[in-house]
């Protein structure tokens, strides 16, 4: 494991790089360009480098972890890198990372509702329009945003929809990455050289 | 967009230049389809109808990745040199 702590001295670097963007989008908040902020954002998951220190951050949470044969895990393991590169920054990133252990348990309905509705007659009609209800269909779909308001919630949506596409451009070049590793197996072999050549 | 649609929006306190401008960040993020309806003949219901489905595809291709991911995994299995490979080329 020596080995590889040079390797890894890359990460913290990045983190460390990484750090100064935070302090950096809160200060800019109460000022008056919320353009600038928004572009930081929408820039925030797009870059290159992002995407390495994602990949390689997930790579190690893997190989940690023992139980990687189930893809539930994986899928897991994968949300809770992309949440916590956030830096607690989202919403989202806060409710994936505070919601580790509660299994995907989808609430039901709750019947009472329906029941207890009183008829449109005797009540103002709410009159859920179609946004409104795509509306709550988003909220449900962005892990810790229901009940948000709706600039939030776009805003949230956003950021969550550029971290999704980041996750899986990451995971597909790790995916490729291990099946060119498995199809070539080139170092093994090469151990055995040495012992041929001395003799 | 019927006035309907924004009578709800007052209620929220909302302005509809607001509404418009979150829309076209949100419909920039979406992927560019063109056998729909190219023209900006989106409401907002379209926009977040697109939104939510792009979501979803986004969640479906996650699980997929994570399948295949999961399955490489258990086939290599605590192979330190090809992690020493991986992990360097990956950093």
């Amino acid at each position: 494991m020596a080995s590889f702590t040079p390797n890894l001295e890359p990460a913290p670097d990045a983190s460390l790089q990484f750090k100064p963007k935070k302090p950096r989008i809160t200060l800019q908040t109460p000022s008056s360009c919320p353009s600038n902020q928004r572009t930081q954002r929408i820039k925030r998951w797009r870059t290159q480098r992002d995407q390495h220190i994602y990949s390689s951050k997930l790579f190690q949470a893997l190989r940690r972890s023992r139980r990687t044969s189930a893809s539930r895990e994986v899928h897991e393991t994968a949300d809770r890198v992309l949440a916590g590169l956030a830096r607690g920054t989202t919403r989202w990133s806060r409710a994936i990372l505070t919601a580790r252990k509660v299994t995907k348990h989808k609430k039901a309905k709750l019947p009472t509702n329906n029941r207890l509705r009183k008829p449109d007659i005797y009540r103002e009609r709410r009159k859920t329009t179609a946004v409104e209800r795509k509306l709550k269909v988003l909220g449900r779909l962005v892990p810790g945003c229901l009940k948000l308001s709706f600039s939030n919630l776009i805003e949230e949506t956003s950021d969550y929809i550029a971290a999704l596409e980041m996750q899986v451009r990451a995971m597909t070049a790790i995916t490729e990455f291990l099946c060119g590793g498995t199809g070539g197996g080139p170092q093994p072999p090469a151990d055995r050289l040495p012992s041929n050549v001395n003799s | 967009m019927s006035s309907r649609r924004w009578r709800e929006s007052s209620r929220t306190n909302i302005s509809e230049e607001q509404i418009t401008q979150l829309l076209s960040t949100l419909r920039q993020l979406l992927p560019e389809i063109p056998h729909s309806h190219s023209h900006k003949a989106s409401s907002a219901a379209k926009v977040l109808k697109q939104t939510c489905n792009y979501i979803k595809t986004l969640h479906r291709e996650v699980d997929d990745l994570s399948d295949r991911l999961s399955q490489l995994l258990a086939t290599i299995d605590a192979d330190s040199a090809e992690a020493a490979i991986i992990r360097s080329l990956l950093i």
